[in-house]
């Protein structure tokens, strides 16, 4: 059971996010939620690749074989991190064409197509 | 940096001015050890970028820009991706793409040695700080075009 544990945690973590995302009202908030779930995931990744004992994978110089944790997930979340930042580009940019066309952040009051 | 009236104040202005050389040296730092240590093109572009990002917002987007402006900033980022691509179709005159042409790879551990990683490394760090920076820097003359605009 205590194998779990971290995963219940990171997805606590996302279900935070998933509450902020679908609860506030607020466009910031929701981006900041949008990150918060970026962000478990990642989390997630890193967490199965770990082992036991563990060394970060990191060829140093002299040094004696050890176990190592797998660095594939590392590298998947270098790149998820990557195209993170490129979709939190293009929401803020899209918030600011909102805040220009509406002049407010709060969803409920962006309605102009429901007539 | 003369006009008192813009960015933030001169606490924020004068910790900027001591920090921000030490921020792009970090960067650079992190770009010429990619291949011998953690870290490497994107990470130091990075921090690259966030050093003129951390100029624009103490000491507002006129000084940023005058050290780099949008044009320079798109420039030097369609120059890395050139750079990174001809640096991948040299590779042809040994055989294959990505090959490592250099005919002495180094020594493991030593900085300059690796081949075409170090190189590889730069043009990285080129394509993603001028990016990042440019990303930045629209995001905020935008802003300042809808201010003009509403008035």
């Amino acid at each position: 059971m205590e194998v779990f544990s971290e995963y219940i945690l990171c997805f606590i973590l996302f279900c935070i996010g998933l509450y902020c995302v679908l609860r506030r009202r607020n466009i910031i908030k929701i981006v900041i939620g949008l990150g918060i779930i970026e962000y478990a995931v990642n989390l997630f990744f890193v967490l199965v690749g770990y082992k036991e004992h563990g060394r970060a994978p990191i060829l140093a110089k002299g040094q004696v074989v050890s176990p190592m944790v797998d660095p594939i997930p590392q590298a998947l979340v270098l790149t998820s991190i990557v195209i993170g930042l490129a979709i939190t580009a293009l929401i803020v940019a899209i918030a600011v064409r909102i805040f220009e066309k509406y002049g407010t952040f709060d969803i409920t009051k962006i309605r102009r197509l429901k007539g | 940096m003369k006009n008192p009236e813009k960015g933030m104040t001169v606490i924020v202005k004068t910790i900027t001015r001591l920090t921000v050389g030490l921020i792009l040296l970090y960067g650079i730092y992190i770009v010429l050890h990619g291949h011998v240590s953690p870290g490497g093109g994107f990470a130091g572009g990075v921090i690259i970028a966030l050093s003129f990002i951390h100029l624009m917002l103490a000491f507002g987007k006129e000084v940023a820009l005058k050290k780099l402006s949008l044009a320079a900033a798109s420039i030097l980022e369609s120059l890395g991706a050139i750079m990174f691509l001809t640096i991948a179709l040299l590779g042809f005159i040994g055989g294959y793409f990505f090959l490592n042409f250099f005919p002495h790879k180094g020594e493991p551990f030593e900085l300059f040695s690796a081949g075409i990683i170090p190189i590889c490394n730069i043009a990285i760090c080129l394509k993603v700080g001028a990016g990042l920076f440019a990303i930045f820097a629209v995001l905020i003359l935008f802003r300042g075009k809808d201010e003009n605009g509403s008035l």
